[in-house]
């Protein structure tokens, strides 16, 4: 199964901008989830909620905000245009619709993983001298890594799989914006497209299936082992 | 020296605790779940009384009209947990070093493993070890992180007989080679005696009497068996 | 007792048969309508020209709605963009060819914002000058839409393809590519004749020549199995006079029949 050059070109670009997203939202995703996990303050409930949305808006509604509030002349844009480090219709546009699309998978995911670990630990660790930060990362991090694992699996595969948002914001622009679910869904309105839309396809569930099963195996053994601890 | 003077409230259950004891070990005895533990959560900063004072040798850990509440990392104190808290992703070795002061000395490490006969398993992970071993790890772990006083909550709970009398050898060793002050909490007599200078007993979340060990001793061959184990009102 | 239970059967066949054609006959009918006949044909419903009750629309790019007719999608009329498309779903046999006709035309024209300034002085050349440095030129997808398919002919046969196709911006529709210029998103844009007439924040810089591309038609037709007389109502509402006074309003050539 051989790839035209525009193929190899959209598939090449979905994994930079998918990588790229999710390891972008991965810091934000992390302090978020902590907060919500770990801690109590008011308005927590609509906190919540907000972080939800870009998974309960439609994907058009989301790029659309994207675009007003980061394309030329918008609240963000401008000053990106001044400095000259613009993301309208370039690739980490595109990086940027990923990971606003895949954030509340993330958040969600760390969440849990968080909030499985045993607090007591983390109380064990802080009568034993340890900081918050030493906490976080020798005790807290380690102890929910199979779930973050997890959670970036499936927040890569549905930063990979994202459309909606993407071509609203960044239009279709080969080798910057023209991600594989963009060219599969030019192939598919392309009579005679449907040889590519195949190949395309397969390639997208490859990587779907690949991330599910990431994503289970991590959950599924993590499961047993809190059983232990 | 132990100062102590809380009041703490743990749902529908009430906990007032005033007492001073100069001794080095002191016990807090009393049957399950009238509050001994809660008392030493507190005292390590894992609760917080409403009002009170906690101070050892002097330095105080909390202080409610002084608006004093250090950080449980602060308090410098060695905490061994009833469920000892191992953790299960560090090897035995990584656990006993968590606590430890960069300007440790060296032999530090090297003497308490040796007290504690803990040499034979240090690459090992919390996963495989008995109970016992389990428990002398704790102990180890809190001891070198060269803490100001040491709190142990039920050190030989749900251990086997071995095993028991095997920690309690190595509690009896530390009590002879290390000076520390020690809080003990406990619901068996045995322990105290072993390891206690004065005993606190507490009933109903109130102290009933704070006695020297030797007095607690006779009082408890008199009496022929361990406190009777009266439930506590607990919330 | 038979009698009356036999009485009350009929009386309640009776009753569910006249509401069943009450309600097929207060259902409307459908027209899956290429994106660019939004304003015209909302407007020609609210203002009654397509009859009472006033017509179901439903808009997407003509390969999307072509897509979901072959799929059995409950349209009664289709109105493409482009004839490919139309062709596209004869070839699967969902429309009746006899009442296929062309119903309007348009032409392809270059957009920029009202309010901008532009010196076109040395016409096509001078395109990448206008674009400036970072700008880019929105159309719709060149390969799918037609608007797209349109503008491609157009700047290949007037020699622009190569040098402009790295500055665009291709868009999923050519509304979409109407609005990045309203939004100010990019400099300038290839949209439909009546996609500028219904935008008043943008203005026409210059027109493609209609020889430039292969002509704008839109072919409609009614949907294979959706031919009644409700449908030939609604068709021929489309050609009557109201509807070709509105249509010219908005832009369109209305086409001879």
């Amino acid at each position: 199964m051989l790839l035209t050059h525009a193929e190899t070109v959209a598939l090449a670009l979905s994994f930079k901008v998918s990588l790229v997203g999710v390891a972008c939202s991965l810091p934000v995703a992390v302090g978020c989830a902590w907060l919500l996990a770990r801690t109590r303050f008011f308005g927590k409930p609509v906190v919540e909620g907000l972080l939800l949305l870009p998974l309960i808006l439609p994907p058009v509604v989301t790029g659309y905000v994207l675009l007003i509030v980061f394309g030329h002349h918008g609240a963000i844009g401008r000053w990106l245009d001044a400095a000259g480090v613009s993301i309208a219709f370039r690739w980490t546009g595109a990086a940027l619709a990923a990971a606003v699309m895949a954030f509340p998978l993330l958040v969600v995911a760390l969440r849990n993983a968080f909030e499985s670990v045993d607090r007591k630990l983390e109380n064990a660790a802080a009568t034993l001298g340890a900081g918050p930060w030493r906490i976080f990362f020798g005790i807290t991090l380690p102890l929910s890594a199979r779930g973050l694992v997890a959670g970036l699996a499936l927040a890569f595969a549905r930063a990979f799989g994202e459309f909606g948002a993407t071509i609203t914001f960044v239009s279709s622009i080969p080798g910057q914006t023209r991600t594989l679910p963009i060219a599969l869904y030019e192939l598919i309105s392309t009579p005679g497209g449907q040889s590519g839309a195949l190949r395309l396809t397969l390639l997208a569930v490859a990587v779907a299936v690949v991330a599910s099963l990431v994503a289970a195996l991590m959950l599924l053994r993590g499961g047993t082992r809190e059983a232990d601890a | 020296m132990i100062e102590l003077d809380l009041a703490l409230q743990r749902g529908e259950f009430s906990l007032e605790l005033a007492l001073h004891s100069s001794a080095r070990a002191l016990a807090l005895f009393g049957p399950s779940g009238c509050g001994k533990t809660s008392t030493l959560l507190a005292i390590a900063g894992l609760l917080h009384p409403r009002r009170g004072r906690v101070a050892i040798d002097g330095r105080a850990l909390f202080d409610s009209d002084a608006n004093i509440d250090l950080t449980p990392a602060h308090r410098n104190l060695g905490v061994v947990f009833q469920d000892a808290r191992l953790f299960p992703h560090l090897s035995v070795r990584d656990n006993l070093r968590y606590g430890m002061p960069h300007a440790a000395a060296k032999h530090a490490f090297d003497d308490v493993v040796h007290l504690l006969e803990l040499s034979a398993f240090l690459k090992r992970r919390p996963g495989q070890l008995s109970g016992g071993q389990i428990r002398r790890v704790a102990i180890g772990r809190a001891l070198l992180r060269q803490p100001h006083a040491l709190l142990l909550d039920e050190p030989l709970a749900n251990l086997h007989r071995e095993a028991r009398a095997e920690v309690l050898e190595h509690l009896r060793g530390l009590k002879r080679g290390f000076e520390l002050s020690t809080i003990l909490v406990s619901h068996q007599p045995d322990e105290v005696i072993a390891l206690a200078d004065s005993v606190a007993l507490i009933q109903d979340g109130r102290l009933a009497a704070l006695e020297d060990v030797e007095a607690f001793r006779s009082s408890t061959a008199a009496s022929g068996i361990p406190v009777a184990a009266n439930a506590c009102a607990t919330g | 007792m038979r009698r009356i239970q036999r009485l009350v059967a009929c009386v309640a066949v009776a009753g569910a048969g006249a509401l069943a054609s009450a309600v097929a006959a207060a259902a409307p009918p459908t027209i899956f309508a290429a994106a660019s006949l939004e304003p015209a044909l909302d407007q020609m419903a609210h203002e009654g020209a397509l009859g009472t009750p006033a017509p179901r629309l439903v808009y997407a790019a003509s390969s999307a709605l072509a897509r979901q007719i072959e799929n059995g999608a409950p349209a009664d009329l289709f109105i493409s963009a482009d004839e490919r498309w139309m062709d596209d779903v004869a070839r699967h046999g969902a429309i009746v060819p006899s009442t296929r006709a062309d119903l309007l035309g348009n032409a392809l024209v270059l957009i920029a914002q009202s309010k901008a300034r532009f010196d076109l002085a040395h016409g096509a050349a001078s395109l990448p000058e206008a674009l400036g440095r970072d700008g880019r030129l929105a159309i719709a997808l060149p390969d799918s839409v037609p608007a797209g398919i349109y503008a491609k002919q157009a700047l290949t046969e007037l020699g622009m393809w190569q040098s402009l196709e790295p500055r665009m911006a291709m868009t999923r529709d050519v509304r979409a590519a109407l609005n990045l210029v309203v939004l100010g998103q990019c400099p300038l844009g290839i949209v439909y004749r009546s996609d500028a007439v219904s935008e008043a924040r943008v203005k026409v810089l210059a027109t493609f020549p209609a020889a430039s591309h292969k002509p704008i038609v839109y072919p409609v037709a009614i949907v294979k199995g959706h031919d009644d007389a409700a449908t030939r109502a609604l068709l021929a509402a489309l050609k009557a006079e109201q509807a070709r006074g509105a249509f010219r309003r908005w832009g369109f050539d209305v086409l001879a029949h």
